[in-house]
């Protein structure tokens, strides 16, 4: 009697925790940030940030797909620079909308490369998308030759910097209708319960009739799609697609973010929303450490232990929930 | 194309090697110098001595992408405590704050259950910022000249750095080969569930696993340092995927329980001749990128089809 009531206790400890950790920890790290700094609660330190954690979220997205699927894509910030490169250098031929369109279509056949090399070799993904990370990010060298290339097209421009209404920073958008739309796709259409199905047990799918190699090649693809809009907000931001300063760290900060957001590393069920709210705390993080002027160095220990203590608080949930082990 | 497979998993190696000798020996005037053999030799000790370690970690099923950051440590500890302890001493501390680290990997990946990848990958910023830290972002001479000797000097004509390959070499050999606890790495690696039920102490040989390579990258980052007479806080950045290229290439396959030391360090030295060769060419770093990108899909695409044909093969009941 008494287990059953200490698994039932950990059971709704689990759930609360789902539920609301994430949005107490992002409450937090706003309430702490704001007692030791007055600019850091300015309404145009908020609203910028927000727009600013577009850059993590968007990527969030495909990234959740991945790791639902069992992979990972760690090449994402070299070609996230590496598209960057390519499309705005297009556009004095094809123009900014063209440019902006080939960006991210470019994007999505480099994550599709990726799924093939995965899904056809059955080469594990973090070394695939290991080379790939270093490939992609020689190759934006070599296109550019180390010079950035400045990014003078209204539209594409317009997408990082413009606002709606005159206050709703673009990027806020654009962030909202990815989300609303990944959201479609996971939880009301067939793809999105393969992907589930796919995640949770890869035999069981495949014995269901899924094709699951189609269906992880589609994750990648996703995934590079939405790199590929990062990559336009983010060379707006810059005013310029700097082929190695673009997607630094990149890959880093998106995984974290959809860890840290709940999706169970090796596959399973994840949560888009958990991941577009620790694509915010973590963008807020940063920001605040900014503002408080901490060393870069201490950034680079900060986001690493970020990470372990994100798999930790995941792996708690779920031992919570009574579906792992601690 | 099994057969084929086998005589490429057999020769494939040598095979890349007399093709870049050939090509190097066209394309410089004096490749057959004893000078710039030994020099490519020794470039390729740094790779192929971190692969001992890496083939080990592999081997076991898991893998480390924290050795860059170690080497970088490891530059660091020394340029900050030799003026204190002497070498010697520096020595050792520093191999025993890698191996520590080394042991952190382990505990985080076996206690806590931590993805190696997502485990090896924060330690690597975890310690890259550290090492940062501790010099404040700048280089750090050393003035000790004396140790200059570890990296640079020579045993009749042999410089040292191949001379510590080949001791460490022969020690990884017979510990992979002929100890129990190489079996138990092969074992846990091939199937870590039967290892268990077994009776295998799998938490322990996995934290081994961590700690040997972290030691193997801490014997690279005691030789660069001694070159460069600096500590250097970014050394050796992309240095892990020239290492894991060199295990993969040198026959060590993904899927685990099955490591190839000989083919480690034929695969350091090949990735060497490539790097001269770029280096003749003039080119700029990134064409080196590039070239280790290319080099480590290539590598995947043969264990990739070594897999999958000896599967089928295995399926079909031919014997390989």
């Amino acid at each position: 009697m008494d287990n059953d009531r200490n698994r039932r206790l950990k059971h709704r400890a689990g759930l609360i925790w789902g539920n609301f950790g994430l949005p107490f920890i992002f409450i937090l790290v706003l309430v702490f940030f704001a007692i030791q700094s007055p600019m850091f609660v300015s309404w145009r330190n908020l609203l910028s940030t927000f727009g600013f954690s577009s850059y993590i979220a968007i990527a969030a997205i495909g990234m959740t797909f991945i790791i639902m699927t069992g992979n990972f894509d760690i090449s994402i910030g070299s070609m996230l620079a590496l598209v960057a490169v390519l499309g705005s250098s297009f556009i004095p031929a094809i123009g900014g909308v063209l440019g902006v369109l080939s960006t991210i279509v470019l994007a999505t056949l480099l994550g599709l490369v990726n799924g093939l090399f995965v899904t056809k070799l059955r080469i594990p993904a973090f070394i695939t998308t290991l080379g790939m990370l270093f490939i992609f990010r020689a190759l934006a060298y070599i296109y550019t030759n180390n010079f950035p290339v400045y990014i003078q097209d209204k539209f594409w421009l317009y997408i990082g910097n413009g606002k709606l209404f005159g206050v709703l920073p673009l990027p806020i958008v654009i962030t909202a209708v990815c989300y609303i739309a990944a959201y479609l796709v996971l939880r009301r259409s067939p793809l999105g319960r393969y992907i589930v199905a796919t995640g949770t047990n890869p035999r069981a799918a495949e014995l269901s009739g899924i094709n699951v190699d189609n269906v992880k090649m589609l994750a990648f693809a996703l995934g590079g799609f939405f790199v590929g809009i990062a990559a336009v907000i983010n060379s707006a931001n810059m005013g310029a697609a700097n082929p190695g300063l673009l997607g630094q760290n990149y890959e880093f900060q998106v995984i974290t973010a959809v860890v840290l957001g709940g999706t169970l590393l090796g596959g399973g069920n994840g949560s888009l929303g958990g991941s577009l709210v620790a694509a915010m705390i973590i963008t807020f993080l940063g920001n605040g450490m900014g503002i408080l002027q901490v060393g870069s160095y201490w950034q680079l220990v900060a986001t690493g232990l970020v990470m372990i203590i994100a798999v930790a608080l995941n792996k708690l949930k779920f031992y919570l929930l009574g579906q792992g082990e601690l | 194309m099994v057969r084929f497979l086998k005589l490429y998993e057999k020769i494939g190696i040598f095979i890349l090697i007399i093709l870049g000798g050939v090509f190097l020996a066209f394309a410089t005037p004096n490749f057959f110098k004893a000078d710039t053999i030994f020099s490519i030799i020794t470039q390729g000790t740094y790779g192929g001595i971190v692969a001992f370690g890496m083939v080990l970690a592999i081997t076991s099923g898991g893998f480390d992408l924290s050795v860059d950051a170690v080497v970088a440590l490891t530059s660091v500890m020394l340029a900050v405590t030799i003026p204190g302890l002497g070498v010697p001493s520096a020595i050792i501390v520093s191999i025993l704050i890698s191996c520590l680290v080394g042991f952190l990997n382990g505990v985080l990946i076996t206690k806590f259950g931590v993805n190696p990848l997502i485990t090896t990958l924060s330690m690597a910023t975890i310690i890259r910022g550290v090492a940062f830290l501790i010099t404040q972002g700048r280089q750090i001479p050393i003035s000790q000249s004396g140790f200059m000797n570890i990296g640079t000097g020579k045993l009749w004509l042999i410089p040292y750095p191949i001379i510590i390959m080949a001791v460490l070499f022969i020690i990884f050999y017979l510990l992979l080969y002929q100890t129990s606890l190489g079996r138990y790495i092969s074992a846990v690696g091939s199937n870590e569930g039967a290892a268990f039920i077994s009776g295998l102490n799998v938490t322990f040989i996995k934290i081994m696993v961590y700690v040997l390579v972290a030691f193997t990258a801490s014997i690279v980052g005691i030789i660069r340092t001694s070159q460069a007479l600096i500590g250097i806080p970014s050394m050796a950045p992309g240095f892990t995927l020239t290492v894991l290229t060199i295990t993969i290439l040198g026959g060590t396959s993904l899927s685990g329980g099955k490591g190839n030391l000989i083919g480690a360090v034929f695969a350091g030295i090949f990735i060497s001749m490539i790097y001269y060769g770029l280096n003749l060419l003039g080119v700029e770093y990134f064409y080196q990128m590039l070239a280790i990108g290319l080099v480590l899909i290539f590598a995947l695409f043969i264990d990739g089809l070594r897999i999958r044909y000896l599967e089928v093969a295995k399926v079909k009941g031919i014997k390989v």
